[in-house]
């Protein structure tokens, strides 16, 4: 944060309607703060009751989404370039950009929204954007590319749909309310049309609070806590796994983003008996803890054996495979959105994987590779979109995405 | 819209930024422009002139007016207000600017005050930019670089016509 005041911080948004009222609605204690996290740039906990759900600031050192906890709504929007959209020109499309993901995060209008009255606060909006690895064939960019950043070599269990893969740009929206993330999508994707068309679209949604209100890891639909092995945001483990530290220097305090479409057997998952589908991932059902465990974050064991000497966490297990201690120490930061698919009476269900990590060459594809040849779940779970983006660090008042990039 | 506790606003801040808002008027910071942008001529009948908006925000105790713009791209930048005349809404200038009530706001959008822009250079397409000056009676300037978006706007505002003109005027931009 720079050191003046925003007009947010000081006031809220007078709409029209509302114009002349000093102060209103949109200005809220950190949403960190009211889930006694700290997003680095909030104070931590609040002074008073929190206001409203709380909107996240757009502006730090990393676009604040990657860290947040998953929104329980959430669309994703890959983009290609139309031909005539060079260096200078993605530059005009990010300021144009910045101004309505700061606008639409404050819960006020993007300007020139068309239909204004559907920017709300309070909605913990947030707005991603990522560049694909064809970005950086443009004129200008190519000697800028991140390492590693590169389409994912097709996996043996993979049946990618191109309709669901690629893409030059990436929009992740994510908020707490649906209609504030069609909303948003439809400005930035509207106001993209001079520069870029959509190439794809994927719905998503997770729970991730608890009956109480707290912060929980949240569930796919097998049913699984699903990324209980993360590092915690905050952490030194998190900053190394997940923000970049070199390459080239526009790129420091961002990352990349592996966004997997993944189908999900469902019919022939139910048909498991509970303890099957346990096995299947090495992990309760209940708490997710660790069979060899007793709550979710304890560690694994991955030498226990039962009374007949077989590995409590069996060789396959999803979890094994996936640790870190078994993946010469390369983590990766995952979060998941549930999906559905629906064409009539048919409904295909599965899992919008997302990683973050600085390097997905160095620390996605091993891991990716690893799991293609072994995990359990192959046999429940199919991979049918798969794309690869650099997520630009953050941006300061006066900023705009990928400045350092493109200016 | 909620009404919030004024106390409550600073404790989204970081922790450098804890000074009461008061102190923060009484250092007269001047007016906050945002969200601003400036309407596309594709598909104008008259494409030599447009209209800018935003919104201006006054933290400070005293108010301060929009006295002018000026943008390189155009000859003419007059600030326009929309009134009603003989039972008829027509836009002209504003006498004296703006007003930008102390602790307060002033919007500048569709079918309310704006910046006119006439006798432009060039047409603005959606995803030019366009440079654009506005002095204060603070004495201070503002540069801004505008976004050009696509926006129907009511037509005969800014360009009357004897006859109204058909209802695919009013159409907002295709939903995405």
């Amino acid at each position: 944060m720079t050191g003046r005041p925003s007009r947010r911080q000081l006031f809220g948004y007078a709409g029209a309607a509302a114009a002349g009222a000093a102060i209103t609605g949109g200005v809220v204690a950190g949403d960190f703060a009211a889930l006694g996290k700290d997003n680095g740039n909030g104070n931590g906990s609040g002074n008073g009751p929190a206001v409203l759900a709380a909107d996240i600031d757009s502006y730090g050192d990393h676009q604040p989404a990657v860290a947040a906890p998953s929104p329980k709504h959430a669309e994703l929007v890959a983009l290609n370039l139309l031909g005539g959209t060079d260096k200078a020109a993605l530059g005009r499309l990010m300021r144009l950009w910045t101004a309505d993901i700061v606008a639409l995060g404050a819960g006020r209008p993007a300007p020139g929204d068309t239909a204004p009255e559907l920017a709300v606060p309070g909605v913990a909006l947030t707005v991603t954007v990522g560049l694909g690895p064809r970005i950086f064939i443009l004129p200008g960019l190519t000697s800028f590319k991140p390492g590693g950043l590169d389409d994912l070599p097709v996996m043996s269990h993979d049946r990618l749909d191109p309709a669901w893969s690629g893409g030059d740009l990436l929009l992740l929206v994510g908020a707490d309310d649906a209609v504030s993330v069609v909303h948003a999508v439809r400005r930035l994707v509207a106001d993209a049309a001079p520069f870029a068309k959509p190439a794809w679209r994927q719905t998503g949604f997770w729970n991730g609070t608890g009956p109480d209100g707290t912060p929980v890891t949240g569930r796919n639909l097998f049913g699984q806590v699903d990324g209980s092995g993360n590092p915690a945001p905050g952490t030194p483990d998190f900053d190394t796994t997940v923000w970049s530290a070199d390459g080239p220097a526009w790129f420091r305090g961002g990352t990349t983003l592996v966004v997997r479409r993944i189908r999900m057997n469902l019919d022939t998952w139910d048909e498991l008996t509970r303890s099957e589908q346990e096995r299947a991932v090495g992990r309760k059902l209940s708490n997710g803890a660790p069979l060899t465990g007793a709550t979710e974050r304890d560690e694994l064991d991955l030498e226990k054996r039962d009374a007949d000497g077989r590995l409590v966490i069996a060789e396959n297990a999803h979890a094994r495979l996936s640790h870190h201690s078994e993946n010469d120490g390369r983590r990766i930061f995952r979060k998941g959105l549930n999906y559905v698919q629906d064409t009539g009476a048919t409904r295909e269900s599965g899992l919008i994987f997302l990683s973050y990590q600085a390097d997905v060459a160095g620390q996605f594809l091993p891991l990716l590779a690893r799991l293609d040849a072994a995990d359990a779940l192959n046999e429940w779970t199919t991979t049918i979109g798969s794309a690869v983006f650099a997520i630009p660090p953050g941006f300061r008042e006066g900023g705009w995405v990928a400045r350092e990039l493109l200016e | 819209m909620v009404a919030v506790a004024l106390p409550l606003l600073v404790s989204s801040c970081g922790s450098e930024e804890k000074a009461p808002v008061t102190q923060a008027a009484a250092s007269t910071p001047g007016v906050i422009v945002e969200d601003a942008w400036v309407r596309s001529t594709a598909g104008a009948k008259d494409t030599t002139m447009t209209a800018a908006f935003m919104s201006l925000t006054n933290p400070g105790d005293t108010d301060i007016k929009l006295t002018s713009a000026t943008s390189p791209a155009a000859g003419l930048v007059q600030l326009h207000e929309m009134a009603m005349k003989d039972g008829k809404m027509v836009m002209q200038e504003k006498a004296g600017g703006i007003n930008v009530p102390a602790g307060s706001h002033a919007h500048l959008a569709p079918s309310g005050d704006h910046v006119m822009l006439m006798e432009l250079k060039q047409s603005l397409k959606p995803g030019d930019e366009l440079p654009l000056t506005l002095k204060f009676s603070d004495g201070s300037t503002h540069d801004l670089t505008l976004p050009v978006k696509a926006f129907t706007e009511e037509e005969e505002h800014y360009h009357p016509t004897p006859t109204p003109t058909p209802a695919s005027s009013t159409t907002p931009t295709p939903a995405s």
